[in-house]
């Protein structure tokens, strides 16, 4: 198939699975990087049914492991999940296999940022609230959410 | 005037919420002969019968009515009540005013009044019934097994070890049946053959088992204890008794035959033994494919047998056996691929099902145990598998799950992988059903573990590009659709009843279910057995089945049948059809009308008999007779119009 | 009096001082001093997610080892934040083998250490999570008891009733932090009884508030506040007590916002569990900085009595 300069990409192609997409590459990065064993996920979706912050959230948390385990580094890091999580430990304290779901979203964080999806920088905050928010706040954001 | 004494069960709520109890007991205590009447909230517990018997003494009742639910549920209880009361059990019967009266109707002044009628009727008959004793039949103590797979020998085993004959029947030459094609098993990945052989060679040499292999049955008659079985013994074309199982022969023979036994992956010669570890450990020359039988030349195989074995005029021989009992035990059989026509219909050499996957990771299989595809040989490193191929589909294929697809896949995926460390093995799942003990830790295990890749949604469509075959699938829990390139495809076809179960049990005149697997009594109390009596369930032809369970229903219809002979004779309800030699004129109508060969006809005494042994009681016979010569025990033509009478509410 | 080791942190320092004064004056009060480390840095606020990012977990294993170096076997942190990092750092430090020689390896690089090993090599000692890091709150309730702080109020706070917020971090991740049952705490209640006051349990206790999302999803974060408070209202509480600064500035100056959001809505006061503390074992009104909250505490404060017998200070 000859490639194609005009149309734009279809809405919502087919993922193509490879070995080298379920085992190299993004999805080995972050288990190495979150010491997840994120293959365990059997998809029940408790992480997300807790998660405070799901309303917020265009994807929800399970999906997100879901989507690593194929390998969909695209879709989860122009996605607003990540960066709405706001690390509160909920899921990974009742996630019955065992995954640390906050590890595994701090993991996609960095990730992002490495791939210069800098979501947070200082000139986004209002200065008045800068001068309020007590130091973890801050400390917290931009580590989290900016390089 | 009999005493007569009736009991109203409230069941619960069951009866009592839309049949006034009662005023039914206070009603049929106007009835003739009715001498006493009580109601009750459950007359099956033990202070109901309880009642019953205190009752029958105090009142010194001749016969009872219990009012309650159908005689099916509790008929042999309260005539065990009864009889222990010192009645005779035939003076004891059942009015059902539940499954007949409250539980199909809802305005209770009727459903009363019915009530009352029903047990009216019952009391009419009770009236004329007489006392009968139950009719003695001597039971034959030898067991046939229908079917040597895993269930067959484990059956036979079990009886032969507990002091009673066993044949054993296996239309292959070799016994061992599916489990002998499995690579390693669920969910503790023992080697198949190392625990199934031991058990193959223990049933061929047990003292009491005898094995027919290469065998079907032709015929059966008789009842249960007393069956007549007809055995075809198919013609080897080898005398087996000479034949030491050189194998000089099977070299020699240059025809081409594809391995059933090896999913068509290999081929042997047309005289062959299925695998090497069969017992028995002998030849047989497959008729259709032998050249000499083809053509007319060849004898190759006679040429080379140092013990003159090869014997081509053999034909089939025919033995009878008297059985008292029968396993039948014949197994399942896979979906076709070429059914599956969106797969590819079974043009796709690298789409195979399970069981042909089981042969290339076999040790003893055609790849030594090392996985390679059939198109080419490569050693696969994208392997798709496809669960429910053909289950749980109502709309094309089958409409059940195939029960044990979804463990042996994740096994396949697991094999696969320590065979190939660098593959990738892919499953598309509806639902993932492991309920089994440490089947759900041998499915985390594989996902955590073994990187096995899980995709929930059903395959539409496998096409071959190239040398690749390309999957599309979806991914539910993503929203998005999957493809994959894949080198090899296995497909986990349906587990579906076998061709030869559905001609046996036109033989054995037993049950199927709606799918065709062998259907037991009842699917809960009574899961090993046959509504006909005589005939015991085990293994996969009762349903799809993993062997644990297999193994776990084959000893269970092996108890039942021990506890069949462990008894000196059974006993026949004599509640059945009799003929008043008086009145019989020998006109034979009764004969061909009795759909169990009860009737015999006499010549010396020109009158037609009942086979007491074998009669059920259905009455056909009694309708059938011209002469009112037939008549039923304690169903009289007098008793049934007085009941008629009765249930119309005349006196 | 009795001192333990005490790390306060950068927001007790200056935003939250008054969690730090109100502290201070309780324990005091308690016979015992929060004995403020020497010298100290920001201990990260989070602690790093990936074990590339060694780099983040020095300045708390620097903190922790000089508290250990200065002869203290325990740590006491009040902020939430800080201690979940310390915590979970040096759980990181006690497991992983790995981590505990990388970081020792960077803080012997450190000049003044460097000098320290070439005067005598001998005196260098791994770090190994000697420390054990304690919050304010554990303290009172294992070290101390909450009896002592009952036989010692001054003032009463019987009737009120108070709403305990544990958030996120001061629980989770429980297999680190090992504080309380994550799902069904109780040391913030229990505490609330040992002054008398009662406790109210609400379902939204432990539930996020949103954390540093109030800076980069502000409306997130109202709504999160929004839920929280509405649902301890709901349960009749009168007033809400945290331990955590974030909580505090979330929970407190979020409900401008939230009233703007929600007409129903109706403000509630916010306290340091501290500043109750304090207030109940007699320290003077004045000191406990109510002027820094957004949300007026004086209708709690008003119904605050002192205890039959025991006088009041003020
Ligand atoms: C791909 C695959 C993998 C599997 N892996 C596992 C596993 O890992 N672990 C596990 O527990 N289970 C596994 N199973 C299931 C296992 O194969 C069955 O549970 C078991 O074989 C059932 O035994 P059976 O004796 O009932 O039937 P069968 O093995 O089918 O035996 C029936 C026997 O009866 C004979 N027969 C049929 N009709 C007649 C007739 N009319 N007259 C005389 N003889 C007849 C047949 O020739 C056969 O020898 C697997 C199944 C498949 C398809
Ligand atoms: S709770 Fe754990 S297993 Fe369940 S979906 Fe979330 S990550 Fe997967
Ligand atoms: S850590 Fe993130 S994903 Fe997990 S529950 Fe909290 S906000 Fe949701
Ligand atoms: S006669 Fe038949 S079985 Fe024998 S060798 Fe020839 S083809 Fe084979
Ligand atoms: S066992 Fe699993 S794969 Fe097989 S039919 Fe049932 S659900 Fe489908």
């Amino acid at each position: 198939m000859s490639e194609n300069m005009g149309l734009a990409p279809p809405r919502n192609p087919p993922i193509k699975l490879t070995r080298k997409k379920v085992r190299a590459g993004f999805k080995k990065r972050v288990i190495e990087l979150s010491g997840q064993p994120v293959d365990a996920c059997y998809q029940c979706g408790n992480c997300s049914s807790g998660c405070p912050l799901a309303q917020e959230m265009s994807i929800l948390p399970n999906r997100i492991i879901r989507l690593v385990q194929l390998g969909q580094k695209d879709d989860i890091i122009h996605n607003d999940t990540i960066w709405i999580c706001a690390s509160c430990f909920q899921c990974t304290v009742r996630c019955p296999k065992g995954i640390d779901i906050q590890a595994v979203m701090d993991t996609l964080r960095q990730i992002a940022l490495e791939e210069g999806v800098d979501h947070f920088g200082p000139d986004q905050i209002d200065p008045e609230h800068a001068a309020e928010v007590p130091q973890p706040g801050l400390v917290g954001v931009y580590r989290k959410l900016s390089t | 005037m009999k005493r007569i004494g009736v009991f109203v069960c409230h069941c619960g709520i069951n009866i009592a919420e839309t049949v006034d109890v009662k005023r039914v007991a206070e009603e049929v205590l106007k009835m003739p002969g009715v001498v006493y009447t009580q109601d009750y909230i459950y007359m099956c517990s033990d202070p109901g019968q309880a009642l019953v018997r205190k009752k029958i003494k105090e009142e010194k009742l001749d016969a009872v009515i219990i009012a309650a639910c159908s005689p099916n549920l509790h008929e042999s209880t309260f005539r065990a009540a009864a009889e222990e009361a010192g009645l005779n059990p035939w003076q004891c019967e059942i009015a059902n005013i539940r499954e007949q009266c409250s539980w199909i109707h809802s305005n209770r002044k009727k459903a009363t009044e019915k009530a009352i009628k029903i047990v009216g009727t019952i009391v009419e008959k009770s009236r004329l019934n007489e006392s009968l004793e139950p009719i003695p039949v001597l039971i034959k103590k030898k067991a046939l097994v229908i079917g040597g797979g895993i269930a067959g020998i484990q059956s036979a085993l079990d009886i032969a070890d507990s002091g009673y004959k066993v044949i054993l029947v296996e239309k292959e030459s070799s016994i061992g049946g599916h489990m002998a094609q499995l690579s390693e098993t669920f969910p503790t990945l023992d080697c198949s053959q190392c625990i199934l052989t031991p058990k193959m060679v223990a049933a061929g040499k047990h003292q009491n088992i005898e094995l027919m292999t290469y065998s079907e049955i032709e015929e059966v008659s008789g009842y249960v204890g007393n069956f007549n079985v007809k055995i075809r013994r198919k013609a080897p074309f080898v005398d087996w008794d000479k034949c030491t199982g050189c194998g000089l022969c099977m070299e020699k023979c240059p025809a081409k035959v594809p391995s059933v036994f090896d999913r068509e992956l290999t081929t042997h010669g047309a005289i062959y033994v299925p695998f090497p570890q069969a017992v028995p450990n002998k030849p047989v020359i497959d008729k259709d494919s032998c050249i000499y039988f083809k053509t007319g030349k060849c004898r190759l195989c006679e040429k080379v047998c140092e013990i003159n074995a090869i014997d081509f005029e053999q034909e089939d021989r025919f033995v009878e056996e008297e059985i008292g009992a029968i396993i039948v035990a014949t197994g399942y059989d896979t979906l076709p691929i070429v059914d599956l026509a969106e797969y590819g219909a079974g043009d796709i050499p690298d789409v195979i099902d399970g069981l042909a996957f089981e042969r290339l990771l076999s040790a003893s299989g055609p790849t030594v145990g090392e996985v390679k595809r059939p198109s080419d040989g490569m050693v696969p490193k994208e392997v798709v598998f496809v669960q429910c191929a053909g289950s749980r589909d109502p709309e094309r294929y089958r409409p059940y799950c195939s029960k044990i697809c979804c463990m042996y896949t994740t096994k396949h995926a697991l094999l696969y992988k320590h065979r190939v460390h660098d593959g990738q093995p892919y499953i598309f799942y509806i639902d993932i059903r492991t309920g089994g003990k440490g089947y759900e830790e041998f499915y985390h295990n594989a996902e955590e573990e073994e990187g096995i890749i899980y995709l929930r949604g059903k395959v539409a469509k496998i096409f071959r590009d190239g040398d690749k075959t390309v999957v599309w699938g979806t991914d539910t829990l993503t929203g998005r659709n999957v493809e994959i390139e894949a080198d090899l495809v296995v497909l986990a076809t349906a587990v579906i009843p076998t061709d030869s179960t559905a001609e046996l049990v036109k033989k054995l005149r037993i049950q199927t279910g709606p799918n065709g697997f062998l259907a037991e009594a009842h699917p809960k109390l009574r899961p090993v057995e046959s509504i006909n009596s005589g005939f015991f369930l085990a293994g996969a032809a009762q349903g799809p089945k993993d062997i644990p369970e297999t193994v776990a229903q084959a000893s269970a219809a092996a108890c039942k049948v021990i506890s069949l002979f462990s008894r000196d004779h059974l006993e026949q309800d004599p509640a059945i059809a009799w003929v008043d030699e008086d009145l019989c004129n020998g006109c034979q109508t009764c004969v061909p009308v009795c759909p169990y060969d009860a009737r015999e006809y006499d010549e010396e005494k020109n009158i037609v008999i009942v086979n007491e042994a074998l009669c059920e009681g259905c009455g056909s016979c009694v309708a059938a007779c011209p002469s009112g010569a037939t008549q039923m025990r304690n169903l009289s033509d007098s008793q049934i119009k007085s009941m008629i009478t009765a249930s119309l509410g005349g006196k | 009096m009795a001192k333990v080791a005490y790390y306060p942190g950068c927001a007790l320092k200056e935003r939250s001082s008054h969690l730090d004064r109100s502290a201070r004056d309780a324990t005091v009060k308690l016979g015992f001093e929060l004995d403020e480390l020497d010298t100290w840095t920001c201990c990260g606020a989070v602690p790093p997610v990936s074990k590339e990012r060694i780099m983040n977990l020095i300045a708390p294993s620097r903190i922790l080892k000089n508290v250990r170096d200065s002869g203290s076997d325990v740590l006491i942190t009040i902020c939430d934040f800080c201690y979940n990092t310390l915590k979970r750092t040096n759980y990181s430090i006690r497991t992983d083998e790995i981590i505990r020689k990388r970081i020792n390896t960077f803080l012997a690089d450190d000049t003044p250490e460097r000098e320290y090993l070439e005067k005598d090599n001998s005196q260098w000692v791994d770090y190994k999570g000697e420390v054990k890091v304690i919050h304010l709150m554990e303290y009172l309730r294992d070290e101390l008891g909450y009896k002592q702080i009952t036989e010692n109020l001054k003032r009463s706070l019987k009737g009120l009733k108070l709403a305990p917020y544990y958030g996120c971090v001061m629980l989770r991740p429980q297999n680190e932090i090992q504080l309380d049952d994550p799902e069904n705490p109780s040391i913030i209640e229990d505490f609330i009884s040992a002054l008398d006051a009662q406790p109210v349990k609400y379902p939204y206790r432990t539930e996020c508030c949103g954390s540093y999302l109030s800076i980069s999803s502000p409306d997130a974060s109202t709504r999160l506040c929004y839920r929280i408070l509405n649902s301890a209202i709901n349960k009749g509480a009168d007033a809400i007590v945290v331990s955590c600064p974030l909580c505090f500035y979330n929970l407190d100056s979020r409900q401008k916002a939230i009233a703007e959001a929600y007409q129903d809505f109706k403000p509630i006061p916010i306290f340091y569990f501290t500043q109750l503390l304090s207030v109940a074992l007699g320290v003077e009104y004045g000191r406990q900085g109510f002027e820094k909250h957004y949300v007026d505490v004086t209708p709690i404060l008003d119904k605050i009595g002192t205890s039959s017998g025991k006088g009041d200070e003020e």
